[in-house]
């Protein structure tokens, strides 16, 4: 088997007297799209500041190919920070260019893949202008192409989709895809699952500094989640507790969770019977990456 | 006209390239550079004008009490010669009020009164008013009657008119100095460290802002944590250091090639003391030698220093605030620069001489004015290297741990548990 790319082990992290991650482990595989995920302040970014020796762990290793992180090794890693920002006064191919030949390539290789990626995101036009006269959508653009200009073969990418449209953000899905089908590994720091959902592997949901799930998003979900029937109805929904309990209702929708000792076409001649009730689509499926995440917040 | 930075492929001059052109691009640099350049040639010029003009005025006011005042006197010390007052066509006045008198009834212009010890009880003069200036031309008349008599009566009384010429006119004096058997001349000897240390103070006060923003740019920004990623702070922070270095030789370059220009072409314009020219000046190896250092390692020394305070700050209005505590230190030797030439050994001197903020501009003084012995312009440079030292090692640290605390300022003691 291969050895992990990234390896967390056993990984603590205080601040003064307040424990902000608590005996964290978790690994990333050659070639996956690796979803980190929680809540603000659950302690993701301190994690991958911690895996990148932006911050020395209290206790436990934190691993890149099998050895700690130092700028050395930068040529292999693109890192898009939650916090990040380029020089506002500088001409946008300068920064990237700058910033290309920091991660190991020459200047005529960094100035040709900077241009061809200006170009490929619509903002060619853009690229002898300050960073400061871009829109922050285009900001971002040359952010992510800052990250993965140096074609990193491992691509730590913290809300990556923060302040993007819905244009440019299936635009950075597609840039995302095709960097792992190079062969790239992929952790995506968020809390949007639907992008988790489309993009992940496999997945760690961090809940106050712990790890609360873990797995492939199947393995999340059967570990987690209850299979639900979603109906969409018109008329008087009956109640039925020996059945099924209403966990989710709208005014024409509503979502039921069976009994454990109950067969869901018992549930389905149930609703069958029920004259006044018309049901317009229905559903059975297990509950989304979102639904889990509330409920574990709740 | 728009132009693309030279970069190499090596990280270190990656970095000073990019720190290098990206403030030489900024129009505020210009300014600051070229405005003392300005400002010199605005005081020149007004300070020569003025000078022709206060000659004119002093001329046209002498030719008008030559021409047309009419004074008198009373001599009760009995040193001016009658014939004296006869010969220059001053009256004498029978008694002190009555001078006084004819002074404000305006029939004298002005009126001289000799007591009789003028050495211990002075001249008194009381003249018509024509405001501040014109009454010099009376005080020196006053004077001067008084020393011709005093030297007619010494010429009467010795017969030796070399006497005479001194009392009227003060010697020339020439002084020849010597240190170590060899013959010294102060004026000339300050003026190769001096330069040293008048770059030191222009430096500071020209660049210390661009020091500052070299870093509370990048926290202001949020450059900061990708950089960490991709190279090591130290090398980042040295690279930002030599550029700064760089930048000040811009800066002293664009200072000194006007000069350079004047002093080949027009070199009574810099006005120069009579007998000094740039192959006159003396080169002494060991002072020049440890001027330069103490210029090279002190520099670094501040650069780091502000550097380092730059990434504490949010950002470089914050850090803008600390900017007075930052530059005051180089200045305050000049405060004690009287102890520093009459006293280079007194306490307060050699507390600045060693202290590491203040070592820098002490030392280049001290060496300037040749109070420095061999042994202590040593143990002065081994201060600074070791502070210079301390004070990158401080703008690493406060650049790997401060410059992510994005909008807030981090501590000192938050800076050294890290």
């Amino acid at each position: 088997m291969n050895s992990p790319v990234v390896d967390i082990q056993s990984f603590a992290m205080s601040f003064d007297s307040k424990e902000v991650v608590k005996d964290l482990s978790f690994n990333v595989s050659q070639g996956e799209v690796f979803g980190l995920l929680g809540a603000n302040g659950a302690g993701k970014t301190t994690t991958i500041r911690a895996l990148l020796s932006l911050l020395e762990p209290t206790s436990g290793t934190l691993l890149i190919n099998g050895r700690r992180y130092n700028p050395d090794m930068s040529a292999t890693i693109g890192y898009l920070p939650e916090q990040r920002g380029l020089y506002r006064n500088e001409p946008v191919i300068d920064t990237m260019i700058y910033l290309a030949v920091m991660h190991g390539l020459n200047r005529d290789e960094a100035k040709k893949r900077s241009l061809a990626y200006l170009d490929r995101v619509g903002i060619g036009d853009k690229a002898r202008e300050h960073l400061s006269s871009l829109s922050n959508g285009q900001q971002q653009k040359v952010q992510l192409g800052a990250t993965i200009i140096h074609e990193p073969s491992l691509m730590i990418l913290d809300e990556p989709t923060e302040a993007l449209d819905p244009v440019n953000r299936s635009l950075l899905m597609n840039i995302i895809n095709e960097q792992r089908a190079k062969g790239s590994t992929v952790i995506l720091v968020t809390h949007r699952m639907e992008e988790v959902e489309q993009l992940c592997d496999r997945i760690v949901l961090l809940k106050d500094g712990t790890r609360a799930l873990y797995g492939t998003v199947d393995e999340v979900k059967n570990q987690f989640g209850t299979t639900v029937i979603a109906l969409a109805y018109t008329g008087q929904l009956p109640t039925n507790e020996k059945l099924y309990s209403v966990t989710k209702q709208l005014p024409h929708y509503a979502e039921l969770s069976w009994q454990k000792d109950v067969a869901v076409d018992e549930v389905f001649r149930c609703l069958a019977n029920q004259d006044d009730l018309h049901i317009t689509t229905f559903d059975v499926r297990r509950p989304t990456l979102n639904e889990i995440f509330l409920s574990l917040y709740k | 006209m728009k132009f693309s930075y030279p970069y190499t492929n090596n990280t270190m001059w990656n970095i000073i390239n990019f720190e290098v052109f990206r403030a030489l691009k900024k129009k505020s640099f210009w300014y600051a550079s070229i405005a003392p350049v300005l400002i010199i040639l605005a005081v020149f010029g007004i300070e020569k004008l003025s000078i022709q003009n206060a000659q004119k005025n002093a001329q046209t006011q002498d030719q008008n009490f030559s021409q047309n005042a009419k004074i008198s006197v009373l001599d009760n010390s009995g040193l001016i010669d009658p014939q004296l007052l006869v010969t220059q066509h001053i009256g004498v006045e029978p008694n002190k009020d009555a001078g006084i008198a004819a002074v404000k009834n305006g029939q004298l212009a002005a009126f001289f009164y000799y007591p009789q010890n003028p050495e211990t009880n002075g001249i008194q003069v009381y003249a018509k008013d024509q405001g501040l200036s014109i009454t010099q031309p009376y005080n020196d008349a006053a004077t001067n009657l008084l020393k011709q008599g005093v030297s007619k009566a010494v010429s009467s009384a010795t017969g030796n008119s070399e006497a005479v010429q001194i009392l009227e006119k003060s010697p020339t004096v020439t002084a020849t100095t010597y240190k170590s058997g060899a013959e010294i001349n102060d004026l000339t000897n300050v003026i190769a460290p001096g330069i040293f240390a008048g770059i030191f103070f222009l430096v500071i006060i020209l660049l210390s802002y661009t020091m500052l923003s070299s870093t509370a740019e990048e926290k202001a920004n949020k450059t900061a944590e990708i950089l960490l990623t991709s190279i090591k702070a130290r090398t980042l922070i040295l690279g930002k250091i030599i550029s700064l270095i760089i930048l000040g030789f811009v800066q002293i370059a664009v200072l000194t090639i006007p000069f350079v220009c004047a002093y080949v072409f027009f070199p009574s314009l810099l006005g120069f003391p009579s007998g000094i020219t740039l192959s006159s000046i003396p080169i002494n190896p060991i002072v020049v030698t440890f001027a330069a250092l103490f210029f090279i390692v002190g520099l670094i020394m501040y650069i780091g220093f502000v550097v380092g305070l730059g990434a504490l700050f949010p950002g470089g209005n914050d850090a803008s605030r600390f900017m007075g505590f930052a530059i005051i230190w180089n200045f305050v030797p000049i405060y004690a620069i009287s102890s520093i030439i009459s006293s280079p050994h007194a306490l307060i001197v050699t507390i600045f001489t060693y202290f590491p903020l203040t070592a820098p501009s002490t030392l280049l003084l001290r060496n300037t004015i040749g109070s420095l012995t061999v042994s202590e312009s040593i143990g002065g440079l081994m201060v600074l290297i070791l502070s210079a030292g301390i004070a990158i090692w401080f703008a690493v640290r406060a650049f790997r741990y401060g410059s992510m605390e994005y909008g807030r300022r981090i501590g000192l003691k938050e800076l050294l548990r890290n």
